[in-house]
Protein backbone atom coordinates (compact mmCIF):
# COMPACT_ATOMS: atom_id res chain seq x y z
CA UNK A 1 0.00 0.00 0.00
CA UNK A 2 1.04 3.59 -0.93
CA UNK A 3 0.06 6.58 0.89
CA UNK A 4 -1.19 9.92 -0.07
CA UNK A 5 -2.08 10.92 -3.34
CA UNK A 6 0.17 8.55 -5.18
CA UNK A 7 -2.41 5.52 -3.64
CA UNK A 8 -5.67 7.37 -5.08
CA UNK A 9 -3.64 7.61 -8.51
CA UNK A 10 -3.05 3.59 -7.69
CA UNK A 11 -7.04 3.18 -6.96
CA UNK A 12 -5.71 1.25 -3.66
CA UNK A 13 -8.84 0.00 -1.61
CA UNK A 14 -10.09 1.62 0.82
CA UNK A 15 -11.40 0.67 3.89
CA UNK A 16 -14.81 1.81 5.53
CA UNK A 17 -15.43 1.96 9.04
CA UNK A 18 -18.79 2.70 10.25
CA UNK A 19 -18.87 4.21 13.99
CA UNK A 20 -22.11 2.89 14.50
CA UNK A 21 -23.14 4.51 18.64
CA UNK A 22 -20.30 5.79 20.05
CA UNK A 23 -20.30 6.88 23.65
CA UNK A 24 -21.16 10.25 24.09
CA UNK A 25 -24.41 11.33 22.41
CA UNK A 26 -27.69 9.06 22.00
CA UNK A 27 -31.08 8.88 20.70
CA UNK A 28 -31.65 12.21 22.36
CA UNK A 29 -29.66 13.38 19.24
CA UNK A 30 -30.73 10.99 16.93
CA UNK A 31 -33.19 8.61 18.11
CA UNK A 32 -32.29 6.45 14.44
CA UNK A 33 -28.95 5.88 16.10
CA UNK A 34 -28.74 2.47 17.56
CA UNK A 35 -27.93 1.74 21.38
CA UNK A 36 -29.14 -2.26 22.25
CA UNK A 37 -26.98 -4.95 21.30
CA UNK A 38 -29.78 -6.05 18.94
CA UNK A 39 -30.32 -2.30 17.46
CA UNK A 40 -26.08 -2.24 16.89
CA UNK A 41 -26.03 -5.73 15.41
CA UNK A 42 -28.73 -4.99 12.96
CA UNK A 43 -26.75 -1.71 11.86
CA UNK A 44 -23.91 -3.83 11.78
CA UNK A 45 -25.49 -6.31 9.46
CA UNK A 46 -26.68 -2.73 7.30
CA UNK A 47 -23.21 -1.14 7.18
CA UNK A 48 -21.46 -4.67 5.91
CA UNK A 49 -24.42 -5.02 3.49
CA UNK A 50 -23.48 -1.39 2.30
CA UNK A 51 -19.64 -1.55 1.95
CA UNK A 52 -18.05 -1.29 5.65
CA UNK A 53 -15.49 -3.35 6.82
CA UNK A 54 -14.79 -2.60 9.81
CA UNK A 55 -17.18 -1.75 12.85
CA UNK A 56 -16.22 0.69 15.76
CA UNK A 57 -18.27 -0.08 19.13
CA UNK A 58 -18.47 1.09 22.00
CA UNK A 59 -21.31 -0.52 24.66
CA UNK A 60 -24.00 0.89 26.40
CA UNK A 61 -26.72 0.37 28.86
CA UNK A 62 -30.31 -0.49 27.73
CA UNK A 63 -31.03 3.65 28.57
CA UNK A 64 -28.42 4.62 26.43
CA UNK A 65 -25.79 5.10 29.26
CA UNK A 66 -22.16 4.17 28.70
CA UNK A 67 -21.20 1.21 30.18
CA UNK A 68 -17.36 -0.38 29.50
CA UNK A 69 -18.50 -4.07 30.64
CA UNK A 70 -16.53 -7.17 29.22
CA UNK A 71 -19.98 -8.71 29.23
CA UNK A 72 -21.94 -5.81 27.65
CA UNK A 73 -19.23 -5.98 24.77
CA UNK A 74 -20.14 -9.52 24.35
CA UNK A 75 -23.44 -9.63 24.36
CA UNK A 76 -22.99 -6.73 21.31
CA UNK A 77 -20.43 -8.63 19.27
CA UNK A 78 -22.68 -11.76 19.76
CA UNK A 79 -25.40 -9.48 18.09
CA UNK A 80 -23.11 -8.51 15.52
CA UNK A 81 -22.07 -11.62 14.32
CA UNK A 82 -25.42 -12.50 14.62
CA UNK A 83 -26.27 -10.05 11.82
CA UNK A 84 -23.03 -9.89 9.50
CA UNK A 85 -21.14 -12.33 7.50
CA UNK A 86 -17.14 -11.21 8.52
CA UNK A 87 -17.44 -7.98 9.24
CA UNK A 88 -14.03 -6.71 11.26
CA UNK A 89 -15.02 -5.73 14.90
CA UNK A 90 -13.19 -2.65 16.25
CA UNK A 91 -13.71 -1.81 20.06
CA UNK A 92 -13.24 1.50 21.81
CA UNK A 93 -11.55 1.51 24.78
CA UNK A 94 -12.32 5.10 25.26
CA UNK A 95 -13.89 5.95 28.41
CA UNK A 96 -13.85 9.95 30.06
CA UNK A 97 -13.97 9.79 33.66
CA UNK A 98 -13.53 5.99 33.46
CA UNK A 99 -10.57 4.31 35.57
CA UNK A 100 -7.71 2.71 33.91
CA UNK A 101 -8.86 -0.78 34.99
CA UNK A 102 -12.39 -0.28 33.63
CA UNK A 103 -10.87 0.96 30.10
CA UNK A 104 -9.18 -2.11 29.98
CA UNK A 105 -12.51 -4.49 30.08
CA UNK A 106 -13.40 -3.42 26.00
CA UNK A 107 -10.41 -5.89 25.10
CA UNK A 108 -11.37 -9.14 27.45
CA UNK A 109 -14.29 -10.52 25.10
CA UNK A 110 -14.13 -14.08 23.57
CA UNK A 111 -12.86 -14.06 20.67
CA UNK A 112 -10.90 -10.50 21.42
CA UNK A 113 -12.07 -8.14 18.83
CA UNK A 114 -9.89 -8.18 15.73
CA UNK A 115 -8.86 -4.21 16.35
CA UNK A 116 -9.14 -1.83 19.32
CA UNK A 117 -9.00 1.97 19.38
CA UNK A 118 -6.26 3.43 21.30
CA UNK A 119 -6.55 7.39 22.42
CA UNK A 120 -3.27 9.18 21.63
CA UNK A 121 -3.54 11.65 24.36
CA UNK A 122 -5.79 14.38 26.07
CA UNK A 123 -9.08 15.01 25.13
CA UNK A 124 -11.15 18.10 26.20
CA UNK A 125 -14.76 17.44 27.40
CA UNK A 126 -17.41 19.86 28.58
CA UNK A 127 -16.05 22.60 30.58
CA UNK A 128 -14.01 21.26 33.52
CA UNK A 129 -13.49 17.63 31.98
CA UNK A 130 -10.56 15.74 30.40
CA UNK A 131 -10.03 12.69 29.30
CA UNK A 132 -6.38 12.53 29.96
CA UNK A 133 -5.39 9.01 27.78
CA UNK A 134 -1.75 9.24 29.75
CA UNK A 135 1.40 7.50 28.41
CA UNK A 136 0.54 5.00 31.34
CA UNK A 137 -2.61 3.75 30.26
CA UNK A 138 -1.74 4.35 26.39
CA UNK A 139 1.05 1.30 26.94
CA UNK A 140 -0.90 -0.49 29.37
CA UNK A 141 -3.76 -0.48 26.78
CA UNK A 142 -1.30 -1.50 23.82
CA UNK A 143 0.27 -4.44 25.69
CA UNK A 144 -3.04 -6.20 26.21
CA UNK A 145 -3.77 -5.47 22.92
CA UNK A 146 -0.59 -7.50 22.14
CA UNK A 147 -0.61 -10.01 24.30
CA UNK A 148 -4.85 -10.62 23.05
CA UNK A 149 -3.76 -10.20 18.93
CA UNK A 150 -5.56 -6.86 18.61
CA UNK A 151 -4.68 -4.66 15.96
CA UNK A 152 -4.39 -1.09 17.86
CA UNK A 153 -6.31 1.94 15.75
CA UNK A 154 -4.39 4.62 16.82
CA UNK A 155 -6.18 7.72 17.20
CA UNK A 156 -4.65 10.99 16.59
CA UNK A 157 -7.05 13.79 18.19
CA UNK A 158 -4.44 16.54 17.10
CA UNK A 159 -0.85 17.15 15.77
CA UNK A 160 0.34 16.89 19.37
CA UNK A 161 -0.87 13.24 19.46
CA UNK A 162 1.34 12.73 16.35
CA UNK A 163 4.42 13.04 18.64
CA UNK A 164 2.30 10.62 20.92
CA UNK A 165 2.62 8.41 18.17
CA UNK A 166 6.33 8.69 17.40
CA UNK A 167 6.66 8.21 21.39
CA UNK A 168 4.70 4.61 21.03
CA UNK A 169 6.43 4.11 18.41
CA UNK A 170 9.93 4.67 20.57
CA UNK A 171 8.54 3.16 23.70
CA UNK A 172 7.22 -0.40 22.25
CA UNK A 173 6.66 -2.47 18.99
CA UNK A 174 4.28 -1.74 16.86
CA UNK A 175 3.13 -4.50 14.12
CA UNK A 176 3.31 -2.97 10.94
CA UNK A 177 0.99 -1.27 9.27
CA UNK A 178 1.10 1.74 11.48
CA UNK A 179 -2.89 2.52 11.50
CA UNK A 180 -3.84 6.09 12.65
CA UNK A 181 -7.34 7.41 12.37
CA UNK A 182 -6.55 11.48 11.55
CA UNK A 183 -9.53 13.37 13.91
CA UNK A 184 -10.90 16.87 12.78
CA UNK A 185 -13.80 18.93 14.26
CA UNK A 186 -14.15 21.61 17.11
CA UNK A 187 -12.04 22.00 20.69
CA UNK A 188 -9.29 19.38 20.84
CA UNK A 189 -9.46 17.92 17.74
CA UNK A 190 -7.41 19.25 15.19
CA UNK A 191 -9.22 22.25 13.20
CA UNK A 192 -10.75 20.76 10.16
CA UNK A 193 -9.04 22.49 7.05
CA UNK A 194 -7.84 20.88 4.09
CA UNK A 195 -4.40 22.20 5.19
CA UNK A 196 -4.43 20.73 8.26
CA UNK A 197 -5.57 17.69 6.95
CA UNK A 198 -2.28 17.57 3.95
CA UNK A 199 -0.32 18.92 7.42
CA UNK A 200 -1.51 15.62 9.19
CA UNK A 201 -0.59 13.30 6.54
CA UNK A 202 2.91 14.67 6.12
CA UNK A 203 3.52 14.22 9.69
CA UNK A 204 2.74 10.19 9.56
CA UNK A 205 5.07 7.95 10.61
CA UNK A 206 7.17 6.51 7.44
CA UNK A 207 4.76 3.00 6.10
CA UNK A 208 2.24 4.37 8.22
CA UNK A 209 -1.44 4.22 6.78
CA UNK A 210 -4.15 6.45 7.68
CA UNK A 211 -8.26 6.67 8.10
CA UNK A 212 -10.29 10.03 8.10
CA UNK A 213 -12.65 10.90 10.52
CA UNK A 214 -14.22 14.65 10.28
CA UNK A 215 -16.55 15.06 12.68
CA UNK A 216 -20.59 16.50 12.32
CA UNK A 217 -20.88 18.59 9.49
CA UNK A 218 -16.75 17.77 8.21
CA UNK A 219 -17.51 13.85 7.60
CA UNK A 220 -18.77 14.28 4.23
CA UNK A 221 -16.08 16.36 3.17
CA UNK A 222 -13.03 14.98 5.05
CA UNK A 223 -14.04 11.52 3.59
CA UNK A 224 -13.25 13.07 0.56
CA UNK A 225 -10.16 14.03 1.13
CA UNK A 226 -9.12 10.94 2.39
CA UNK A 227 -10.36 9.10 -0.57
CA UNK A 228 -8.54 11.47 -2.68
CA UNK A 229 -5.31 11.23 -0.99
CA UNK A 230 -5.22 7.56 -0.36
CA UNK A 231 -6.27 7.18 2.87
CA UNK A 232 -9.48 5.47 4.28
CA UNK A 233 -12.50 6.72 5.98
CA UNK A 234 -14.73 6.85 8.96
CA UNK A 235 -18.66 7.41 9.40
CA UNK A 236 -21.16 7.30 11.06
CA UNK A 237 -23.37 8.59 13.71
CA UNK A 238 -21.24 8.41 16.46
CA UNK A 239 -19.28 11.23 14.96
CA UNK A 240 -22.41 12.65 12.73
CA UNK A 241 -25.76 12.26 13.21
CA UNK A 242 -26.91 14.41 10.38
CA UNK A 243 -27.01 13.43 6.41
CA UNK A 244 -27.14 17.10 5.75
CA UNK A 245 -27.66 20.30 6.97
CA UNK A 246 -31.16 20.23 9.06
CA UNK A 247 -31.75 16.43 8.14
CA UNK A 248 -31.12 13.61 10.46
CA UNK A 249 -29.58 10.49 9.05
CA UNK A 250 -31.97 7.76 8.98
CA UNK A 251 -29.44 5.41 9.14
CA UNK A 252 -25.33 4.65 9.77
CA UNK A 253 -25.90 2.04 6.57
CA UNK A 254 -26.79 5.57 4.70
CA UNK A 255 -23.99 7.45 5.65
CA UNK A 256 -22.01 4.22 4.10
CA UNK A 257 -23.73 4.40 1.03
CA UNK A 258 -22.59 7.76 0.56
CA UNK A 259 -19.58 7.22 0.94
CA UNK A 260 -19.56 4.35 -1.42
CA UNK A 261 -20.76 6.14 -4.14
CA UNK A 262 -17.71 9.09 -3.60
CA UNK A 263 -15.25 6.33 -3.48
CA UNK A 264 -16.92 4.58 -6.89
CA UNK A 265 -17.10 8.43 -8.60
CA UNK A 266 -13.36 8.55 -7.58
CA UNK A 267 -12.38 5.32 -8.99
CA UNK A 268 -10.98 3.99 -5.19
CA UNK A 269 -12.31 0.27 -5.35
CA UNK A 270 -14.32 -0.06 -1.41
CA UNK A 271 -12.02 -2.91 0.31
CA UNK A 272 -13.84 -6.37 1.14
CA UNK A 273 -13.15 -7.66 4.16
CA UNK A 274 -10.95 -9.74 2.94
CA UNK A 275 -8.94 -7.16 1.60
CA UNK A 276 -9.15 -5.27 4.93
CA UNK A 277 -7.50 -7.76 6.99
CA UNK A 278 -4.74 -8.07 4.30
CA UNK A 279 -4.20 -4.00 4.60
CA UNK A 280 -4.38 -4.00 7.87
CA UNK A 281 -2.41 -7.28 8.80
CA UNK A 282 -4.89 -8.46 10.74
CA UNK A 283 -4.27 -12.34 10.00
CA UNK A 284 0.01 -12.12 10.63
CA UNK A 285 -1.14 -11.07 14.75
CA UNK B 1 -24.71 11.66 45.54
CA UNK B 2 -26.63 12.60 42.37
CA UNK B 3 -27.19 15.48 40.98
CA UNK B 4 -30.17 17.10 42.42
CA UNK B 5 -31.14 18.38 39.23
CA UNK B 6 -31.06 14.95 37.79
CA UNK B 7 -34.25 13.01 36.70
CA UNK B 8 -35.12 9.66 34.91
CA UNK B 9 -37.82 10.49 32.31
CA UNK B 10 -39.16 8.44 29.02
CA UNK B 11 -40.47 11.82 27.72
CA UNK B 12 -40.00 15.77 27.98
CA UNK B 13 -42.89 18.04 25.90
CA UNK B 14 -41.04 16.87 22.51
CA UNK B 15 -39.59 13.49 22.53
CA UNK B 16 -40.07 10.14 24.16
CA UNK B 17 -37.95 7.21 24.56
CA UNK B 18 -38.62 3.14 25.16
CA UNK B 19 -36.23 3.11 28.57
CA UNK B 20 -36.32 6.09 31.59
CA UNK B 21 -33.25 8.68 30.56
CA UNK B 22 -31.55 10.94 32.38
CA UNK B 23 -32.78 14.59 32.22
CA UNK B 24 -31.08 17.73 33.39
CA UNK B 25 -34.14 20.01 35.35
CA UNK B 26 -31.59 22.84 35.33
CA UNK B 27 -30.90 22.31 31.67
CA UNK B 28 -34.65 21.19 31.04
CA UNK B 29 -33.52 18.61 28.61
CA UNK B 30 -32.62 15.14 27.95
CA UNK B 31 -29.06 14.96 28.49
CA UNK B 32 -25.91 13.09 26.43
CA UNK B 33 -25.08 9.76 28.20
CA UNK B 34 -22.06 11.15 28.33
CA UNK B 35 -22.94 13.52 30.84
CA UNK B 36 -25.34 11.32 32.57
CA UNK B 37 -21.98 10.26 34.20
CA UNK B 38 -21.46 13.35 35.32
CA UNK B 39 -24.69 13.49 36.90
CA UNK B 40 -24.92 10.06 38.58
CA UNK B 41 -21.25 10.53 39.82
CA UNK B 42 -20.06 7.38 38.43
CA UNK B 43 -16.80 6.43 37.90
CA UNK B 44 -14.09 8.92 38.86
CA UNK B 45 -16.59 12.24 37.75
CA UNK B 46 -18.03 14.28 40.32
CA UNK B 47 -20.91 17.13 39.13
CA UNK B 48 -20.44 19.59 41.66
CA UNK B 49 -16.50 19.61 40.13
CA UNK B 50 -16.95 18.96 36.41
CA UNK B 51 -20.76 19.83 35.77
CA UNK B 52 -20.53 23.53 34.21
CA UNK B 53 -24.81 23.28 34.38
CA UNK B 54 -24.67 22.20 37.95
CA UNK B 55 -21.89 25.31 38.91
CA UNK B 56 -24.33 27.93 36.77
CA UNK B 57 -27.62 26.62 38.84
CA UNK B 58 -26.11 26.62 42.14
CA UNK B 59 -24.54 30.13 42.18
CA UNK B 60 -27.59 31.45 41.21
CA UNK B 61 -29.87 29.86 44.12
Amino acid sequence: MTVGYEAYLDADPVIITAALTGGVHGKEANPNLPETPEEIGRAAGEVEAAGASVVHLHARKPNGERSFQTERFQEIDDAVRRHTDDIIIQHSTGGTGAPDDVRHQPLRTDPPPEMASLDMGPLNRYDHLTSENTRALVDSLHAEMIDRGIKPELEVFNDGHMNEVEGLLDRRDLADPVYATLIFGPGTLTPPTPGNFLNAIDNLPDGALFNTLGFGRHQLPFATMGLLFGGHVRVGLEDNVYYERGELAESNARLVERVVRLADELGRPVASTTEAREILGLEEL
Amino acid sequence: MACPYLEYRKADGARSFDHERAYCAAAETFVQPMRADICNDRYDLDHGQHCEIFQTHSEGE
